[in-house]
């Protein structure tokens, strides 16, 4: 593969496309031999129509630091990142697995607790949650499931093994921008997609309609579903319109409901009041419901949780489903499937320090220059600690926010996440990368063939948040065992 | 479809209208003033008086100059009325509903306002320039309705864009009949004056009638058979019987339009009252001010009945009792 070693040396961890001796994995060869007819021109050539195309579909996303510029194009790199179905089957069922064991676990909490009865999950974890809401207690919601729609965030290691980063329980964010790449590869490279056998991903927005409708309280042929956004200046407010314009729900806003005097909620039409079966909301538990959460939301629907307690409405995810989406939480998931599923985790957690434990705190506190800290609830990637890589002065300040509130912390030990060959410049470059798959739960259960595979586009930076600027790349998983590629 | 979504899209047509009117007009003006001898009665600022942002204009140029009107009208933000702005708020008003529009418009229109964008700032350095960018908007203005009629269902949807494209027409037309009598009529006794029947010549390429107004009629260029035409023709689209019949069609598909309709048919019944061959300028100016408020009340009536969102007059709904409007 003469085009390959003259274009992509590096190799400074797993590299997702090319193994060994710069050989693409077999996944990825025909990939590389359709590369190497291009030329380089032709592959500028290809990106800058990528960025036209993207700039066109006004395919977006928002930053908050840029005032008067609310929205940038989204950051895309066209090499795809490529994974074999046989791997990725063993990854679904690992996923299902784990919502499933989430989804009991969290129901379990809101209602008997026998997780914390039987020892296996500590009450004070339980008490200290910033994500577990009163208001939600006593509550049975549809199949009993809390979290139906759950992003998970993958990294592989080094050595090839696929951790489970975290789990999305709350908002999750960024299928559209899945779904958005593929249309841009097939725009751009359909050569490609007439040879090889690339599972397609876009029945995601279908089955999130089955998955919401199948939660309406009434039987209605089909039921009134609703995207619930904050508005045009949230960062995902192109996904919310997206994922409303695909599957023919209603795009709203919070003053577009109000929940009448006989507790259902309704959605103000020219025609008059329309009562709402479903709502997918996009926004966090604090703004949903300024009667019971942030008095001073002017986001939210004042009555909502009163409607969804007495069952006249669902809502997706639930209000407190993101007490599983908490870093400590996230610790215990082994144990959680072990106990609610009496199985093995078919998919393994990243090691895991609590720093509320005392042996956890002193050894993070003395390994924190090979650890990365996390806060327990924040997203985005935003007040982590990566050790190898922070000052003195940083680890200092970090020892000193772990020991002034030990249960905001975890650590985990800096993994040497894997790369793909991404396009810098004219050539190509090692960027670190991870994958977000989305996983759906209601009566069925459902996992994106692949997800959203985000990179960091700084050299060795591990960030790959697109709010911190990392970009994303077309997820193919091929059938190598079908036809494949080679004509 | 939501309150707010019929609001906006209402709006967006109002701000795509006000694009494409505004590049007409920029153009007419300028192929007249090219005709016009040194020394005329009205200059570049005749564009300020029609948008009715003169005094906004001074504050941020000073004296008129055709430079700067252009770069007011054409790039400046600051100016809600400018092309800019209203390509803008167009397109922001779009973001909030693509949902409910054919996939192909959003990217249209979102192509048209980063090409505007791209373009407008030197597009005011020279009249060619200016004149190949203008022609250009308007096209890709056009591919956009074309695609609205194209592909759309005439739901809902539909109306409250007509609704929208016609209320902003409907005000052009009668903003630009306003400032061109005003200029032209006290002085022009004869209705014959060369610059009078050139300016009306201008206004009727601003509003692309001049064809249609040589063939349904007459070949001459006369004030008061301008006027009778631009306002009270049945066919021509452009023309405010034409623009307020539109907008009746388009309440009559849309639930609860009683009060909305009731004022398009005030408006109407006054402008069907109105005789044109007497024409004299002080009786013109005084019914096209009312032309003007019953448009204001109808744009109203619109809102309340609407756009209206306050939770008390929809959980009355709720209880059995009807959608009641919020009076304008």
């Amino acid at each position: 593969m003469d085009w390959l070693s003259r274009h992509y040396q590096q190799q400074i961890t797993y590299d997702e496309l090319v193994g060994e001796d710069a050989i693409p994995r077999p996944a990825a060869a025909p990939l590389f031999d359709y590369l190497s007819t291009l030329g380089s021109n032709e592959l500028l050539a290809r990106r800058q129509a990528a960025n036209a195309a993207i700039l066109a579909m006004g395919i977006t996303f928002t930053v908050y630091s840029e005032a008067g510029n609310i929205d940038r194009a989204w950051p895309f790199d066209i090499i795809p990142r490529i994974l074999p179905r046989r791997e990725w089957m063993h990854i679904e069922e690992g996923l299902k697995q784990r919502l499933q064991a989430l989804n009991l676990f969290i129901n379990d909490l809101y209602n008997e607790q026998h997780i914390v009865a039987d020892g296996i999950f500590p009450a004070e974890v339980l008490a200290g949650s910033h994500n577990y809401r009163d208001a939600c207690r006593g509550v049975h919601p549809p199949f009993g499931v809390w979290a139906h729609i759950c992003g998970s965030d993958l990294v592989r290691d080094a050595d090839g093994t696929i951790y489970v980063l975290e789990d999305n329980l709350r908002v999750p964010s960024g299928v559209s921008y899945m779904l958005e790449n593929r249309q841009i590869m097939k725009r751009l490279f359909p050569e490609l997609f007439k040879s090889c056998t690339i599972l397609p991903v876009d029945d995601y927005p279908n089955r999130l309609y089955e998955t919401l409708a199948a939660l309406s309280p009434r039987g209605a042929e089909r039921p009134l579903v609703t995207v619930l956004t904050p508005g045009i200046y949230n960062s995902a407010y192109f996904e919310h319109s997206y994922l409303a314009q695909q599957m023919g729900a209603y795009l709203a806003e919070g003053t577009d409901f109000f929940v009448g005097h006989d507790d259902v909620v309704y959605l103000k039409t020219i025609s008059g009041p329309q009562r709402v079966d479903v709502i997918y909301r996009r926004i966090d538990d604090d703004y949903l419901d300024p009667e019971i959460f942030r008095p001073d939301s002017a986001l939210g629907i004042p009555g909502l949780l009163r409607a969804w307690r007495r069952g006249t409405v669902a809502i997706a995810n639930t209000p407190g489903a993101g007490v599983a989406d908490d870093k400590v939480v996230y610790a215990f998931v082994p144990e959680i499937i072990r106990y609610y599923l009496d199985a093995e985790p078919i998919l393994p957690n990243v090691p895991t320090y609590l720093c509320m434990r005392d042996a956890d705190r002193n050894y993070v506190l003395n390994h924190l220059d090979t650890l990365v800290v996390k806060p327990a609830n924040e997203s985005g990637g935003y007040g982590m600690l990566i050790g190898p890589r922070a000052t003195p002065d940083e680890r200092a300040r970090f020892a000193e926010l772990i020991q002034a509130n030990p249960r905001n912390y975890i650590a985990q030990p800096t993994l040497n996440i894997s790369t793909a060959p991404t396009l810098v410049g004219s050539h190509l470059e090692a960027r670190h990368l991870d994958l977000r798959p989305f996983i759906l739960q209601a009566d069925r259960m459902y996992v994106t063939t692949g997800g959203l595979t985000r990179v960091a586009m700084q050299p060795g930076s591990l960030v790959v948040n697109s709010s911190q600027g990392g970009g994303s790349k077309d997820t193919w998983i091929v059938d190598e065992e079908a036809s494949c590629f080679r004509e | 479809m939501l309150s707010r979504v019929a609001e906006n899209l209402y709006w967006m047509a109002r701000y795509l209208e006000r694009t494409e009117d505004m590049a007409r007009l920029i153009n007419a003006t300028t192929l007249l003033l090219l005709d016009l001898p040194q020394g005329a009665q009205f200059g570049w600022d005749i564009l300020l008086q029609v948008t009715g942002d003169a005094k906004l204009y001074t504050e941020h140029y000073g004296v008129p100059e055709e430079g700067r009107i252009m770069r007011f009208l054409i790039a400046d933000e600051r100016h809600p009325n400018s092309l800019m702005a209203a390509i803008h708020q167009a397109r922001e008003n779009c973001r909030t509903f693509r949902d409910v529009l054919p996939a192909d418009f959003w990217e249209r229109l979102n192509v048209l306002f980063l090409f505007v964008r791209e373009n407008a700032g030197s597009s005011s350095d020279s009249r060619h320039g200016r004149y190949a960018f203008l022609n250009e908007v308007i096209a890709r203005r056009h591919a956009l309705v074309g695609l609205l009629i194209g592909s759309m269902s005439q739901d809902n949807v539909y109306q409250f864009i007509k609704l929208g494209r016609n209320m902003e027409r409907a005000d052009m037309t009668t903003r630009i009949v306003d400032v061109t009598s005003a200029v032209i009529l006290p002085q022009d006794q004869g209705l014959q004056n060369a610059t009078g029947s050139s300016l009306w010549l201008g206004v009727l390429r601003a509003l692309s009638a001049f064809e249609m107004y040589r063939r349904h009629v007459s070949v001459q260029v006369r004030s008061n058979q301008v006027v009778d035409y631009l306002l009270k023709d049945s066919k021509f689209p452009r023309s405010m019987k034409c623009c307020l019949g539109e907008m009746e069609v388009a309440l009559a598909h849309l639930p609860n339009a009683g009060i909305p309709a009731e004022a398009v048919r005030r408006a109407r019944r006054r402008l069907d009252t109105l005789k044109l061959a007497d024409l004299r300028p002080d009786l013109l100016h005084e019914y096209l001010d009312q032309a003007q408020k019953d448009l204001a009340v109808v744009h109203r009536t619109i809102e309340g009945v609407y756009f209206a969102r306050d939770d008390a007059r929809f959980d009355a709904a709720s209880n059995g009792l009807h959608l009641s409007a919020v009076q304008a």
